[in-house]
């Protein structure tokens, strides 16, 4: 009786894939494993991890997008720096066996190979060979269009952190299949044709449930991929990010009429919404994860004011385990943004240098974020928040347009001052630009001011040339003042692990 | 003259008949066997001899001088002929070509036994037993280090032919904890291939076979008490009240405002001296005259060391053995019941070790039942987190005695065996073994709405939730024998059929006193693990001097698909009574053996969780894990990792070994060498990105060898010609292994080895050319005092930065060399035994200091925090500068006495046959070594990040027989 060898999953919560997609809400589900990728680290709540070799909280997308795009800047410290990773982060001193970067590489190509596995599954000859009904499949177009996007999301982080990645789509076989490398131009020219061919299937700007994609989420991802094309591919691209800038203004956004409410407990609604383009959801019951909005609540609670309280989290937060650095603290206190929304420093008796980073008395904390919602009512819970992370924002395309102007994509100078003018009378800063006044380090300031800590710093700061060597700020290259860092440091290792494992990669220069 | 010999053979020491016993007249092949009743008939001429021979007794001849003769004969205590119990059958310590040791009763360990392992404990070579400090704690057992990576490395643990699941129920203390040790007769333990490699699929890492005692007919009974105390036998060294205000002024003036008035030594409030007792009662004899019978019970209660920390077992067995039609049909049934109840305690003693020493353990004026809590009354009407000093911890006393977390298992198991030898061929027997093996675990926990713990919504109401878990074993093993006992050509073989079959599940409550969808109930079912394999092993001996075993198995397992789910596992021995071919008669070296042996054995335990690799499966989100489409959720439904090519891990072993006996096997012992090489090693290693569901998953990847010399001597040192003069035997046993890794697929470290002190970091390595589990860690740089430099490690290489690249591999948590000693003496009616343990070459990670001595952390956010008294040996300030610096690295060698215990028996205490012994004993004695913290014999590959400590027991007891 060998027979009995073949056994079958018992779980309530285990499925073989033939019998997973059997409902129209099943391909709704699946879509909801490749969206929650994003803010999810496993199907077991927070604690679970389906990537390994790294702390399962720390291992989320935005995390991951966050400790890089952030820690590495001048924007923020990470006090516990023995949590692995974090001290070469903060420090610039990373080395290819990070396990920060081998979670996140880990993680944005996992999302590849779930948005591959949900393309393999909705092909139409899976569909047809299912039985699956006409209505079901005209869904399951717009669903596989959002896919793309995701996938090509995860590619734009990969060519943006890595410079390359293994390429791999649903054409390939699951299991460990060591794709061919593509390099930045590469990614590039894939990623710019995927948006272009699924931008038609995907439902109309601010149409869509919210915390799916529409296709304002494909514009600005072209319009992002333009806006750092020299970068990327040293082409001049700026026209093009003007024109997807514009379609994406002209679909009917508006600015939340108060900066802070874009960063509470309930800006999945209201006046946020509005402003929001592509949010990453957060839950505080049923979309649990430590990503980037729970992790800046509780972490900008400072250790001295114990002021979790006010953001609707415990009153020690993760006892101050972010601090900005001198730098940020210098500009919000330059006297432009005193009255400022957007400037939410806060000082007291702290010294303005973190020295030394483990003292976290030391350096300014800020108080941006809120797991409370806009009427002052309190979250579902209080250390897991229900703030959502603006992935994709107006304000951003208010600034992205006034850059690419500057730059000399088109558009109207006019148009940038009012929309750089904009953001200022929103935060209530009376200290409005005329035409002259806006220049390209002017945009740069301007948005640390407006969009720190969500995640864009270090690329700024690398379009603008001001990452490795000609600016400094507190701790960079591991000096208390700063020193410059070597070029190669615009982009990461390829991870270690991730090089052994598919060896068609090559490791970046200066690793 | 010819007449009719008739008599009964029976044991001389029990007065049981000894049926089967053979009786042949000498010189001829004249001969028969006792019956049931151990009555023999025989045609003699008187002054003929007769020759009683019997399995594990000593031979007798007697001279024919009368019609009857009624014979005793004594059990044969040359350990040569001892009878192995082995994979589906047995074997005598003469006739073995494996490497096997036996342990009996009299041989075991003594004390406060509580969990059956415990009972072999350093008393075999190559054997390494790890227990817990916790009551009823279970062990990591390892056989020759174990052979695999990312798989399993426990061994195979056999009760009475069935095999047990190596996965503790949840709610059970571990997978032995259930069984009474008082029902245990013998171990044996098959530690090269050639013995293992009859179980194939799960043999390489050693199988431990248990029997369990049998029914008798002679009536007797067996009464065991033994009541005990419990103590700490010493906590870590921390500042005391007095001292640590003196730290704080010095250190932090600042904080000098938060110190408290009370002298509070945490540690000493969250242990208590713990009782213990056990009471055993066992009868044997025959029911209805006819079949022979034991019945047991048993009862253990044990508190542990922490405070309302508890365990309780109460076990009953039923064995009986009757033999039918003229011995053709042997039954043996065994059942035993078992109920075991628990309460946990948690693990406070890093917060007891951290807690402020001079705060105290009550408050009158606490909202939190009175005891002492770092609180920030808003005085808003509720008592929620926001009256909490954030971060705070919380008084580990009140943890302790505000929660109440309980469990109560039941298991069933037993088995079956029916052994049949054909009427028309005796030499060839049919034997089927059924077992069965039920768990049922119930837990309820409940924290008090006193204690500050709160909610996820930051209400403080308490908590409650429960558990029920469930596991089930079946077997089913079949199998013929043909046993061919010729003149000089011995041929016996062994071939069948073995079914298995796993099943378990879990049900959490999740939070009652919550009821948001994440606190929803969960149900998990694993899927069943199915087990088939098909055996054969065949002994050819050829005068008694050259011995061959062959053996092969083939499994199949459900965790692999179709195309690799079949594993071959052959194995071969051969041994050489070198004494007997060449000096028969020696009477100095009376024993010298040559083994050799060589196998294949197979590996594919990875896990519950990864029962089903190779299929395409998804999993759904609980629902704390859903994603939300316009307001509405959906749980997300994600493939899992899949391995279609998933194979078995297969392990070769040699293995060389020598028997040697001096003086006529008053000494006797073993010298073993292994080489023991696995390949297409299991393990989650690294995948290819975006090729799988993960960046990484089980794989076959890559080799692994580990190599070791055993050496085993033990005997009499004084043998007492008299019965009461003074006897003394001592056993010793010493180890040497030593493990590399030899390939991982594309040389892929994987970083290992969790530590406290930093979210997810790790101190371990697995790297090619290494031991796993190697220490990976930073190079301290001292100055010219000889003191360490805070924060300084050498660069490596030599690239002026210092990260992750110039950590270095130094040393692993893995004895060079272990050895055990087991010392019985006696004298008249006094009886002294005392064991013996050490482990040398072990390095031990220091994470309580790594992570907890440095001053900064005198301050816990917003209060006070204690530190071990370490500190003061570097002054170090910040734990993230110096967490993975090899300073923390401390060599951990220990000896320790496990226990000695003295006895003195009184005779014909109620009639002539019974006996009273009283004793007493220690357990734990005594501990010699270097290491700094607390217990050198930690878990976790070497890792020390506190662990519960090992009680001192004092034992009082008394066995009574009759």
């Amino acid at each position: 009786c060998t027979g009995e060898l073949d056994v079958l999953p018992e779980d309530p919560d285990t499925f073989l894939v033939e019998d997973f997609y059997t409902t129209p809400e099943s391909y709704l589900q699946g879509l909801a494993g490749v969206y929650g990728n994003l803010s999810l680290t496993g199907a077991e709540g927070p604690d679970n991890s389906n990537i390994s070799g790294l702390d399962a909280g720390t291992s989320q997308y935005g995390r991951g997008l966050w400790n890089t795009q952030e820690l590495t800047t001048d924007e923020v410290l990470w006090s516990w720096e023995n949590d692995p990773g974090t001290r070469e982060l903060n420090r610039n001193i990373w080395s290819a066996d990070n396990v920060i970067l081998r979670g996140l590489f880990g993680r944005a190509m996992t999302q590849v190979a779930f948005s591959n596995e949900y393309l393999r599954q909705t092909s139409d000859d899976v569909l047809d060979s299912r039985g699956v009904d006409a209505g079901t499949k005209d869904a399951i177009v717009t669903y596989r269009a959002e896919v793309r996007f995701l996938r090509a999301l995860a590619y734009y982080h990969m060519m943006d952190l890595f410079g390359k990645a293994g390429f791999i789509t649903e054409e390939d076989p699951i299991g460990a299949f060591q794709s061919p490398e593509y390099n930045r131009a590469e990614l590039f020219a894939f990623i710019e044709s995927e948006l272009m061919a699924i931008i038609p299937d995907l439902i109309a700007p601010m149409e869509n449930d919210y915390g799916r994609v529409d296709k304002s989420g494909a514009w600005m991802l072209l319009a992002k991929l333009y806006l750092n094309a020299e970068v990327f591919i040293g082409e001049n691209r700026y026209a093009g990010c003007i024109q997807y800038c514009e379609q994406i203004i002209g679909a009917g956004y508006e600015l939340a009429p108060n900066y802070l409410h874009v960063f509470m407990a309930d800006n999945h609604q209201g006046s946020a919404r509005n402003e929001i383009i592509f949010p990453v959801l957060s839950d505080g019951v049923v979309t649990q994860n430590y990503g980037p909005t729970t992790l800046m609540i509780n972490g900008q609670v400072g250790s001295v004011e114990q002021n979790g309280g006010d953001f609707g989290v415990g009153s020690g937060g993760w006892g101050g385990a972010l601090r900005v650095t001198r730098q940020f603290s210098e500009l919000m206190l330059n006297g432009t943004y005193d009255t400022d929304d957007r400037n939410t420093l806060i000082i007291g008796d702290r010294p303005i240098d973190l020295i030394p980073v483990n003292n976290n008395g030391t350096g300014y904390v800020i108080g941006k974020w809120s797991n409370i919602n806009s009427d002052g009512s309190p979250a579902s819970a209080t250390e897991i928040v229900d703030t959502d992370f603006p992935m994709f924002r107006l304000a951003d395309v208010y600034l992205m347009y006034a850059e690419a102007q500057l730059r000399g994509g088109g558009g109207s100078l006019a148009t940038a001052v009012g929309y750089f003018n904009e953001l200022r009378t929103r935060a209530n800063n009376p200290n409005t630009i005329s035409s002259s006044d806006l220049t390209l380090d002017l945009i740069l300031e301007e948005r640390l001011v407006e969009l720190h800590w969500e995640g864009h710093r270090r690329q700024d700061l690398i379009r603008f040339n001001n990452y490795t060597s000609s600016y400094n700020w507190s701790w960079k290259g591991n000096a208390p003042n700063g020193i410059p860092i070597s070029e190669s440091r615009k982009l990461f290792p390829i991870p270690n692990a991730s090089l052994s494992a598919n060896p068609n990669l090559t490791q970046n220069e200066g690793y | 003259q010819t007449v009719t010999i008739s008599g009964v053979v029976t044991d001389g020491a029990t007065a049981d008949p000894l049926p089967g016993v053979s009786v042949v007249l000498k010189g001829t092949s004249t001969g028969t066997s006792t019956d049931f009743d151990g009555n023999y008939q025989i045609e003699a001429n008187m002054g003929d001899v007769l020759i009683f021979s019997y399995i594990g007794f000593e031979r007798i001849e007697i001279t024919v001088t009368s019609t009857n003769h009624n014979v005793s004969l004594n059990e044969d205590l040359q350990r040569l002929d001892e009878v192995v119990v082995i994979g589906y059958g047995t074997t005598t310590v003469k006739d073995a070509t494996g490497s096997v040791a036996s342990i009996t009763a009299e041989e075991f360990n003594q004390g406060n036994i509580v969990t059956p392992e415990n009972l072999l404990n350093g008393r075999v070579a190559g054997v390494s037993i790890n227990t817990g400090g916790e009551p009823g704690s279970g062990s990591t057992i390892r056989i020759r280090g174990g052979s695999s990576l990312g798989a399993s490395n426990d061994p195979l643990i056999v009760i009475d032919g069935l095999p047990i699941d190596n996965v503790s129920i949840g709610g059970s203390r571990s997978i032995l904890s259930t069984i009474n040790p008082n029902e245990i007769e013998s171990f044996s333990v098959l530690k090269d291939a050639s013995a293992t490699a009859i179980y194939g699929s799960r043999a390489s890492n050693g199988v431990i076979i248990i029997s369990t005692k049998k029914g008798k007919r002679e009536l007797s009974v067996d009464l065991n008490m033994s009541i005990g105390s419990s103590v700490v036998p010493n906590t870590l060294d921390v500042f005391s009240a007095d001292e640590y205000r003196q730290l704080v002024s010095n250190e932090r003036p600042d904080l000098v405002p938060l110190l408290g008035n009370a002298k509070t030594r945490w540690q000493d409030e969250i242990y208590r001296s713990a009782l213990t007792s056990n009471q055993n009662l066992s009868i044997q004899g025959s029911l209805l005259k006819k079949v022979p019978a034991r019945l047991s019970i048993g009862r253990t209660l044990q508190d542990g060391l922490r405070l309302t920390s508890e365990f309780e077992r109460n076990s009953g067995s039923l064995s009986l053995n009757p033999n039918m039609f003229n011995d053709h049909l042997k039954v043996s049934l065994n059942v035993n019941g078992s109920f075991e109840k628990n309460r946990f305690a948690p693990g406070e003693e890093g917060n007891a070790i951290r807690f402020d020493p001079t705060q105290p353990v009550y408050d009158e004026k606490s909202p939190f039942g009175g005891y002492f809590q770092y609180t920030n009354i808003n005085d808003d009407g509720v008592l929620d987190e926001n009256d909490l000093v954030g971060l705070a911890p919380f008084n580990p006393v009140a943890n302790l005695l505000q929660r109440n977390d309980i469990s109560e298992v039941k298991r069933f198991y037993g088995n079956l065996k029916l052994d049949y030898s054909f009427h028309f061929l005796p030499e060839l027997s049919a034997v089927v073994n059924l077992g069965y093996d039920e768990q049922r675990a119930e837990g309820d926990v409940k924290v008090s709405n006193l204690n500050p713990l709160t909610q996820n919504d930051g209400s403080i109401v308490g908590s409650e939730s429960n558990y029920t878990n469930y596991q089930k074993n079946v077997l089913l093993d079949g199998y013929l024998r043909y046993d061919k006992d010729g003149d000089r050509f011995d041929f016996d073989l062994t071939t069948g059929y073995s079914f298995q079959k796993f099943d378990s599940n879990q049900y959490t409550s999740g939070e009652l006193l919550d009821d948001g969808a994440d606190t929803a109930p969960v149900l998990n079912i694993d899927p069943d693990l199915v087990l088939i394999g098909l055996f054969a092993r065949t002994n050819i001996s050829w005068a008694d001097k050259y011995l061959l075993t062959l053996s092969y198995r083939r499994d199949g397992t459900s965790r692999f698909s179709e195309d690799n789910r079949w594993g071959n596992f052959p194995a071969a021995a051969f041994a050489w009574q070198i004494s007997d071919e060449f000096f028969p008669e020696a009477r100095g070296l009376s024993t010298l053996k040559l083994r050799l042996g060589w196998g294949i054995t197979g590996q594919q335990d990875i896990g519950r969780a990864n029962s089903a690799l190779f299929r395409s499966r998804y999993v759904q989100g609980l629902p704390a894990s859903q994603y939300q489409f316009g307001g509405v959720n959906y749980p997300v439904g994600i493939p899992s990792f899949r391995n279609e090519n998933i194979k078995w891990e297969e392990t070769v072993a040699y293995n060389a070994g020598i028997d040697f006996g001096f003086a006529e096997d008053r000494i006797t012992g073993s010298i073993d060498a292994f080489y023991k090489e696995s390949k297409d090693l299991l393990a989650n290693a690294d995948i290819s990105d975006g090729s799988n569901f993960s960046n990484s998953g089980f794989q076959n990847i890559g080799n692994f060898t580990s190599q070791g010399i055993e050496f085993a001597i033990g005997g009499d040192v004084v043998e007492s010609a008299e019965n009461d003069g003074f006897n003394w035997v001592l056993n010793y046993n010493a180890t040497y292994i030593e493990t590399e890794i030899q390939e991982l697929a594309l040389d892929q470290d994987q970083l290992v080895g969790d530590i406290g002190g930093g979210v997810g970091n790790t101190i371990q390595i697995n790297r090619v050319g290494y031991t796993p589990y190697s220490f990976y860690v930073y190079r301290q740089v001292y100055n010219a005092q000889g003191n360490p430099i805070e924060g300084a490690y050498a660069d490596l290489n030599g690239d002026n930065i210092i990260n992750n690249d110039d950590r270095y591999i130094f040393k692993n948590g893995a004895p060079d060399i272990t050895m055990g000693l087991l010392s019985n003496m006696g004298y008249k009616s006094f009886d002294l035994t005392f064991s013996l343990r050490a482990s040398l070459g072990n390095y031990v990670y220091n994470n309580v200091n790594s992570a907890g001595a440095q001053l900064n952390l005198i301050q816990n956010n917003s209060v006070l925090s204690n530190l071990p008294v370490t500190v003061t040996d570097t002054n170090f300030t910040n734990t993230p500068d110096v967490i993975l610096s090899d300073y923390y690295m401390e060599n951990a060698s220990f000896l320790k006495v496990d226990n000695i215990s003295l006895g003195y028996t009184f005779d014909d205490v109620l009639n002539s046959r019974s006996t009273l012994r009283l004793f007493s004993s220690v357990q734990n004695v005594l501990t010699i070594t270097n290491y700094s913290g607390l217990d050198p014999e930690v878990f976790d590959n070497g890792i020390d990040n506190t662990i519960y400590p090992r009680a001192r027991t004092i034992l009082l007891g008394a066995n009574l027989r009759f």
